[in-house]
């Protein structure tokens, strides 16, 4: 079950592909208003994320994630449910 | 687990329902039904109309026994689930009028969706609030101080009491349901529909438009809580008694393929999107992987809800050519939920059919003139004297339009007007909105449907639209959402901001905003520019390209108004976007008819 620091780089490394060159992302970044993620890349990167943790994030919890922490919390919440 | 079948013994039977709870009872006699599949393609539920049939009505006992009068609205979150179809079902057996709330959540948008939900709730003032477990707390949330008889899950509803009784089934001028045309917590707009209504335009759509016949099984991805969602691919099966294989909006959007694998895997014959999905699938669809498809059955892909771009689904039809997708299956098509779903289809199996016309003689006489659409391939100059529209096809039987001016004559052929539609199915008005209803529905039953277009032997083109709604990916946004989003920010005032659409030089059409800003500060503009396009992508998620201005930029109309059209010109002029006549063709006309979106094909 991975930790909250576990999973951190792991999604800082997926952002990668979503954010301009030189913005690195920090845990308290927004992911659309400070990274810049048209609504389509949000999707994009769900996917990223579920197939690599191999999860399913539940629709319901959209609404409460704004920062790069906010996701990450979550993750570690997904990924420690049975 | 098995999906429904797509053919058995029962006669299609596409018409002669007076109800909704008609059409069921006759679809239950069948072994069709709905077919739910999660995001990875897993089947998760099967739901066929026979069942579907004994639970609604299980629950419209249930529904009896709350003391709730007839005709009393049952709000509905209306994500993609075989629940939301038994509450919908059970309120028409019920004669209460199920009303679905938007499902559509977006990253950090907790407060915005739990206000909108609100706003909706305030407006229909139903006596049950009903929400899946994903959406239970938000709409416990937004129902906060309101009067309600029952808000829960499916599951604590199922508690209730529910001994069978005799059902008030509805007569035909009952209202079958209210359909929100955008999530707007500023401008509620509840279409409402009676049974009546639902079930002509079903017949028109069944019968005429897509002429369906044993064998046919439809796909969709569209929301239940969008008139083509629901009107077409919920109520439409019932109605023609066909299987549906349904995935969730958001898993199309994330996996856009699985629509493809869906209409592959059970030989889908109709499916329909807005332009974007076509355009989403081109993009995201590696070129390896279109073997795997198979689309030779796919007969009808229906094309709506939004201005049409031939470019994408061109480019849809090129790339997934080799899966044997036969771009003669397109269906343009036209309507929208204050006319329940449809005005109008293009004709069978003949792929989209462009008008190319002279962009310049429709600027200066609002005359669409015909070109030769050879012209295209000659020079740079020629092509920009071109503006290309696709043709929507002929209104349903029974159904009349009329393109008029300003001063409300009619026009004749190939003469470009505000389009005025009179049917069946037009709504009998806007829910608990009178004025709003009078701005657009006549007493004599015309309707007018604030879009812009011409006609060429009764087809329909449209061009653009008047009323200054914003389509994106299919959903309506109010300008005034946006732009009061943009005033709330520090250092903007009313009267600084103005949003409109725009066709992108790609075809795809973009919400702008435009803001006089004071600020000269390079990093504070780039922190207003990203926070706003956060804000506005927790409220409607959507992207909006913002352009900052300096003050004294937007122009105002001759009363002092700003003008939204004018501010489009504006832009559209700065950017130097896409084909300059036909997109000053579109402004021209802003002038004297109101905002005009044409199409680059």
């Amino acid at each position: 079950m991975p930790s909250y620091q576990d999973i951190l780089p792991q999604v800082y490394e997926i952002l990668r592909q979503f954010t301009p060159e030189g913005k690195s992302p920090t845990e308290d970044m927004e992911l659309v208003a400070d990274l810049g993620l048209a609504s389509m890349q949000v999707m994009e990167l769900l996917l990223e994320i579920e197939d690599q943790f191999d999860v399913s994030v539940p629709l319901n919890i959209l609404p409460d994630v704004k920062t790069v922490k906010d996701l990450v919390t979550q993750l570690e919440h997904i990924t420690s449910q049975p | 687990m098995e999906p429904t079948y797509t053919e058995h013994h029962l006669p299609l039977r596409a018409a002669g329902f007076r109800t909704l709870p008609e059409a069921l009872d006759y679809a239950a006699l069948g072994q069709t039904g709905f077919n739910f599949y999660d995001g990875k393609g897993k089947l998760y539920e099967v739901l066929p109309y026979k069942l579907l049939r004994e639970q609604a009505i299980a629950l419209a006992y249930q529904f009896s026994q709350l003391g709730i009068e007839r005709g009393s609205r049952v709000a509905i979150v209306a994500d993609t689930r075989a629940d939301f179809s038994r509450f919908f079902f059970a309120c028409q057996y019920a004669n209460l009028v199920p009303v679905p709330l938007p499902a559509s959540i977006h990253l950090g948008s907790h407060q915005s969706y739990v206000e909108q939900l609100r706003g909706l709730l305030i407006n229909c003032r139903p006596a049950v609030a009903i929400a899946s477990d994903d959406f239970h707390l938000f709409l416990e949330e937004a129902a906060k101080g309101l009067d309600l008889t029952f808000l829960g899950t499916p599951a604590m509803f199922s508690q209730l009491p529910g001994e069978a009784v005799d059902l008030p089934l509805p007569e035909s001028q009952d209202l079958a349901y209210i359909q929100y045309t955008s999530g707007s917590t500023r401008f509620p707009r509840g279409v409402v529909i009676t049974q009546q209504m639902a079930l002509s335009n079903l017949s028109g759509i069944i019968k005429d438009g897509l002429q369906v016949r044993p064998g046919d099984r439809c796909v969709s991805w569209l929301p239940f809580y969008h008139d083509m969602g629901l009107v077409g691919f919920v109520l439409g099966p019932v109605a023609s008694q066909l299987s549906v294989d349904y995935l969730g909006t958001r898993d199309f959007a994330m996996r856009p393929r699985q629509w493809l694998n869906l209409m592959t895997r059970n030989r889908g014959t109709i499916s329909f999107s807005p332009t974007f999905g076509y355009e989403l699938c081109a993009r995201r669809i590696r070129k390896e992987e279109v073997a795997n498809f198979d689309l030779r059955s796919w007969r009808v892909a229906g094309v709506g809800a939004e201005t049409i771009h031939a470019n994408p689904m061109g480019k849809f039809a090129d790339t997934l050519a080799p899966s044997g997708f036969n771009p003669q299956a397109f269906l343009a098509c036209y309507g929208m939920a204050e006319c329940a779903l449809a005005i109008s289809f293009a004709p069978l199996d003949q792929g989209l059919n462009v008008d190319h016309v002279n962009a310049e003689h429709l600027a200066e006489s609002r005359e669409a003139l015909p070109v030769d659409s050879q012209m295209k391939s000659d020079s740079p100059q020629e092509k920009e004297r071109i503006t290309s529209f696709v043709n929507c096809g002929a209104p349903l039987p029974d159904y009349h339009v009329e393109v008029r001016d300003d001063q409300g004559h009619p026009l004749g052929e190939r003469q470009c007007g505000t389009i005025f539609v009179k049917g069946p199915s037009i709504m009998s008005g806007y829910f608990g909105e009178p004025e709003a209803t009078a701005e657009v529905l006549a007493h004599d039953g015309w309707l007018n449907t604030g879009d812009i277009g011409y006609c060429i032997n009764e087809h329909l083109v449209i061009t653009g639209r008047k009323k200054d709604l914003i389509i994106i990916h299919g959903r309506n946004i109010w300008p005034q959402d946006l732009e009061c989003l943009a005033e709330q920010q520090p250092g903007l005032r009313s009267g600084d901001v103005s949003a409109f659409s725009v066709s992108s030089p790609h075809g795809v059409e973009t919400a702008v905003l435009v803001i006089q800003c004071r600020e000269f500060d390079h990093e504070k503009r780039n922190n207003l520019v990203e926070r706003l396009k956060g804000q506005i992508h927790q409220e409607l998620g959507i992207d909006c390209l913002i352009d900052l201005v300096p003050p004294h930029t937007l122009p105002r109309t001759s009363s002092g108004k700003l003008s939204r059209s004018g501010a489009r010109q504006g832009f559209l002029k700065r950017k130097d976007w896409g084909h300059p006549l036909q997109q000053s063709a579109s402004t021209i006309h802003e002038t004297t008819t109101g905002a005009c979106t044409g199409s680059v094909s």
